[in-house]
């Protein structure tokens, strides 16, 4: 063989290689979460059926089930599952500091959130639905007296809803503990 | 017969090569999706229906409940505000202001993203407990051993990362636009 084809041949090789290493990674990036065994929801579903509200442990180097946590914030969640009905949720606000509630997705994307800010009457107040319940919900509206409901389309079935309160002093994370565990995430019944 | 074999070396190359760049991206944090502030980096749409592949992958494997958009915004640093790795025998003063939000906190967690054992059992500070000077600015010293003022532990010799968050910013929504003046800065006093 003369250099040049050599040459050539080494580099179609060396393209290869490049070629297949990029296109696994990019199959392991894609893949990873739909086969995912251990991500946040499969760590919460451990903890207890769907619909309980389930107080998660305060962050500390015993606690290692979920990482990323803030010491200061307590929280709890619940898991919903929409094929069995829509579900309300409700969380109470407390006298100081942030509350927040937040609506994932079984696959770990973040639908929506809200503070303390948007609550009213000392609730933090939503419906989560899947896109079937909710065109049922908005053909039962009435045009004059429409709904006050804040209503959230989730694209899967599954996800779970999470708490947190913030406890400004150490002396504080109890009642923010408490006031998580005051999160209630109920059926809510279709129109009919 | 030899082409054959080389192929499936070729093949058998891309794939090892493929795997190992999946893993080190998702060990060492992909480049993409992500806003750097001074020492500080930001995975700006871990908290939304958008977040890129990426992003989403690495969310799956570590387990992490992401803060939402709406909720605030998350900054880590694995570094000083030379580039340098945070290194558990140096001394680090982090402040003096965080940019606009209702609460924040400063903790100290492994590369995992779980809090460090310590004695003084503190693995954090919130915004609403620390000393500060008359003008609101602070410093919060993080060690070792024990420093005057606001000390953060560091609990072992080993990597650590440092964790901001702002709860309730109004820069939540818009990462790329805080300015790097107004992040804190972690600077290296001295190192035993």
């Amino acid at each position: 063989m003369r250099l040049g084809e050599r040459l050539a041949s080494a580099v179609a090789y060396l393209a290869v290689v490049l070629i297949v290493a990029a296109l696994v990674h990019l199959i392991v990036i894609l893949v990873i979460p739909l086969v995912a065994t251990r991500d946040a929801y499969a760590r919460l579903a451990g903890l207890g059926p769907v619909g309980a509200t389930i107080a998660l442990q305060r962050p500390s180097p015993s606690e290692t089930r979920l990482p990323f946590g803030d010491p200061a914030l307590a929280s709890a969640f619940c898991r919903y599952d929409l094929s069995n009905g829509p579900i309300r949720v409700k969380a109470p606000v407390g006298r100081a500091g942030f509350a927040s509630l937040s609506f994932h997705t079984k696959r770990g994307a973040v639908l929506y959130a809200l503070t303390d800010r948007a609550a009213t009457h000392g609730l933090m107040e939503a419906v989560v639905a899947t896109p079937a319940q909710m065109r049922d919900f908005v053909a039962h509206d009435d045009e004059d007296n429409p709904s006050q409901d804040l209503r959230i389309v989730s694209p899967t079935n599954q996800g779970f809803v999470l708490m947190r309160a913030f406890s400004e002093l150490p002396s504080l994370y109890d009642a923010a503990q408490e006031q998580t565990e005051g999160l209630s995430c109920a059926p809510e019944p279709l129109p009919r | 017969m030899t082409t054959f074999v080389k192929a499936s070396l070729a093949c058998a190359l891309g794939l090892a090569l493929g795997l190992w760049a999946s893993r080190a991206i998702l060990a060492y944090g992909a480049p993409f999706g992500v806003v750097d502030i001074g020492p500080w980096r930001v995975a700006v749409t871990a908290g939304s229906l958008e977040a890129d592949p990426y992003t989403r992958a690495e969310l799956e494997r570590s387990g992490e409940i992401p803060l939402a958009l709406g909720e605030g915004l998350q900054l880590v640093a694995r570094v000083d505000d030379a580039g340098r790795l945070l290194n558990p025998h140096c001394t680090y003063r982090v402040g003096p202001r965080t940019p606009a939000a209702r609460y924040w906190t400063l903790s100290l967690v492994d590369r995992n993203g779980f809090p460090i054992e310590n004695a003084a059992g503190r693995y954090g500070f919130r915004s609403s407990e620390i000393l500060r000077e008359g003008d609101g600015a602070f410093s919060i010293f993080v060690s070792a051993s024990a420093h005057w003022g606001n000390w953060l532990p560091i609990g072992a010799v080993r990597p650590f990362l440092l964790v901001l968050r702002l709860y309730d910013s109004p820069l939540s929504a818009t990462a790329g636009g805080i300015e790097k003046s107004s992040a804190p800065s972690i600077e290296r006093v001295g190192c035993a």
